[in-house]
């Protein structure tokens, strides 16, 4: 294979690491803290891609689609964290399973209702290629990953910096002892959620332009954030960041050599670690208390 | 003798209300309850009894609709061998993933089978397109030989078979919720470190349990394929994943009807909506979380107690005498 097919493949692998990173990060802080496995995050992938859509169609700008998304997303979360998962904290983690599952599926439901069931395209925010190595690049895979990228560093100053994501890094060992410290721990919750869910948003609308829109593109897309979620481990950021770049490498570079690998080798390599270590490369075996 | 009638009657009595259904109801909707509440009570055993949720039942499903179809469409014309068939396959496919999935916590047991479901739904459509005609799927309502006595290529036959296939798998749940097994079940869902405590093995208990739902699905599958003549990769959609947890919970989970109630209910509601509304979906999602935050006892939860003290006021006298003794 020549290098050139190579290193676009990485390039391609890359940004859709970086799609699936942005997806399953909120995956994992929302259960890292609060013990909940929220599948609605699917939703707001959707969400965020649709108002990408929307906006980036009326005023002709992509980036402030995205943004547009990002709001709405985290809008929507802080809405369904308040009304649904602020009653279902304390339950067990099929609970917050099935209910956010029902989130989902109900809020599919609306999309279908708002914007029709027919795929959409988004317009490419910049078509131009950039040269690496010889090879020619689109730029806007790249400037996917620097967001990514950016994020990652963001969401680790804020966890180790501020007072507030050292107060979340703090639930996330024990929540009873940071409550008995008198922080306020519902709020953290709701910061927690509408993080996650911003994130979700801002995935979808970065991955708008790259495929088509499509009322059941969370769906489709839920295999690949679950194997990542899974090979990292629930609840570690860092683990996410690792199993996302060796997904979105998988994929890439394995369709180049077999297109029906790239789904079916993520799978083997998420068995053979389940196998191996039944939580994930960095999972804790913390279970709910 | 009175034993037995008393252990038989509540499933001969349901089963019993829907046969006569038949009168009133068109057959699709009733061999469609038949087949949906074998389905489903697969996964309400797995989440009631056992304490796992699976949202990949679909792939189960399919285990059993492709060993059907492969069957009728490669090799014989008789649809109770192809019914074998399919039920062997998933038989096997349970055997082989359920090591490596039961031993994972009721969470990560959820993302890996919604993650199986979809990589099955890939197979059957991209990876063995050349055997399963990709997204066409098989059609082989034309290979389906006549049977003696029951021809179950018919659908009138295929109601009474089908009743009859119910009947057993529900004896088979009473049954197994009347032994050890099904208290160990129990146990392993209700505190997992006392029971092996006592000696047991998690693993061994979760994986027999894992195994029989399993099948049960494939089971379910089979009859699809029978029924409907056809099967496509669209039985293990994405967004039919849902299906049996929604029905689960709908009727009430861990109840040995609840699959039942909720499926009569399911695909009424879905018969109904559909024709005046596109989006049914989402009067499903909407249901489900509101039963989740009422309670999660579902329709048949919050019956029974209902039904049995409206049945045993008869009987109240007798039970008292029997309480002072």
């Amino acid at each position: 294979m020549d290098s050139q097919l190579l290193l676009s493949g990485f390039i391609f692998g890359l940004s859709m690491a970086s799609v699936y990173f942005l997806m399953s990060i909120g995956l994992s802080l929302c259960f890292g803290l609060m013990r909940i496995i929220s599948l609605d995050q699917l939703l707001y992938y959707a969400v965020g891609a649709y108002l990408t859509y929307t906006v980036s169609t009326a005023s002709g700008n992509v980036w402030l689609g995205v943004l547009a998304g990002v709001a709405i997303s985290g809008t929507l979360a802080l809405l369904v964290e308040r009304f649904v998962f602020r009653r279902i904290y304390e339950r067990e983690l099929t609970f917050s399973m099935i209910t956010s599952f029902g989130i989902l599926i109900g809020g599919v439901g609306v999309i279908k209702a708002i914007w029709g069931v027919v795929p959409r395209p988004v317009r490419m925010p910049t078509s131009d290629l950039i040269n690496v190595l010889g090879t020619e690049v689109p730029l806007y895979r790249l400037l996917v990953v620097a967001i990514a990228g950016l994020v990652y560093l963001g969401i680790w100053v804020f966890l180790n910096k501020t007072i507030i994501g050292k107060a979340i890094r703090a639930g996330i060992e024990d929540v009873e002892h940071v409550e008995g410290l008198g922080i306020n721990v519902s709020r953290l919750f709701t910061i927690t959620f509408v993080i996650a869910g911003a994130m979700s948003g801002l995935a979808g609308g970065l991955h708008a332009p790259l495929i088509m829109v499509d009322p059941n593109m969370g769906l489709e897309v839920l295999a690949f954030v679950f194997m990542v979620v899974i090979i990292g481990g629930l609840g570690s950021i860092k683990g996410t960041l690792i199993s996302s770049l060796i997904v979105g490498q998988v994929v890439s570079i394995g369709s180049l050599i077999y297109a029906p690998l790239a789904m079916m080798a993520p799978f083997a390599i998420m068995l053979l670690i389940l196998l191996v270590k039944p939580t994930g490369l960095y999972g804790s075996t913390m279970v709910k208390k | 003798m009175v034993n037995a009638i008393k252990w038989w009657w509540g499933i001969l009595l349901a089963f019993g209300l829907l046969a006569a259904g038949r009168l009133f109801l068109p057959l699709p909707f009733i061999n469609e309850v038949l087949i949906f509440s074998i389905y489903t009570i697969g996964c309400s055993f797995l989440l009631g009894r056992v304490g796992f949720i699976s949202f990949g039942q679909p792939a189960y499903l399919a285990f059993g609709a492709y060993g059907t179809a492969f069957y009728l469409f490669y090799f014989g014309t008789n649809p109770y061998l192809a019914i074998l068939a399919g039920v062997a396959c998933g038989f096997i496919g349970a055997c082989i993933v359920g090591p490596l999935f039961v031993r994972l916590r009721s969470d990560y047991f959820a993302l890996v089978n919604l993650a199986l479901a979809v990589i099955v739904f890939y197979m059957m459509q991209k990876v063995l397109a050349e055997y399963t005609k990709g997204d066409n799927g098989l059609w082989f309502l034309t290979n389906i030989a006549s049977t003696p006595i029951l021809n179950i290529g018919k659908s009138s036959d295929f109601f009474i078979f089908a009743t009859l296939v119910a009947i057993g798998v529900w004896a088979l749940y009473k049954y197994l919720d009347d032994t050890l097994f099904g208290a160990c079940c129990l146990a392993t869902k209700i505190n997992e470190a006392k029971f092996q405590f006592l000696g047991y093995s998690n693993f061994k208990v979760r994986l027999i349990a894992f195994v029989i739902a399993n099948t049960t699905t494939a089971l379910a599958g089979s009859l699809y394929a029978v029924y409907l003549g056809s099967v496509s990769p669209e039985v293990t959609a994405a967004a039919r994943t849902a299906d049996p947890v929604v029905v689960t919970i709908l009727g009430g989970v861990g109840t040995l009807f609840g699959p039942l109630v909720g499926t009569i209910a399911y695909t009424a509601l879905r018969d109904v909506l559909s024709k005046f509304i596109g989006n049914w979906e989402l009067f499903v999602g909407f249901i489900l979380v509101f039963i989740m935050l009422a309670g999660e006892k579902g329709l048949w939860g919050s019956a029974a107690p209902w039904l049995e003290r409206l049945f045993s006021r008869g009987k109240s006298a007798d039970s008292k005498a029997e309480g002072q003794r």
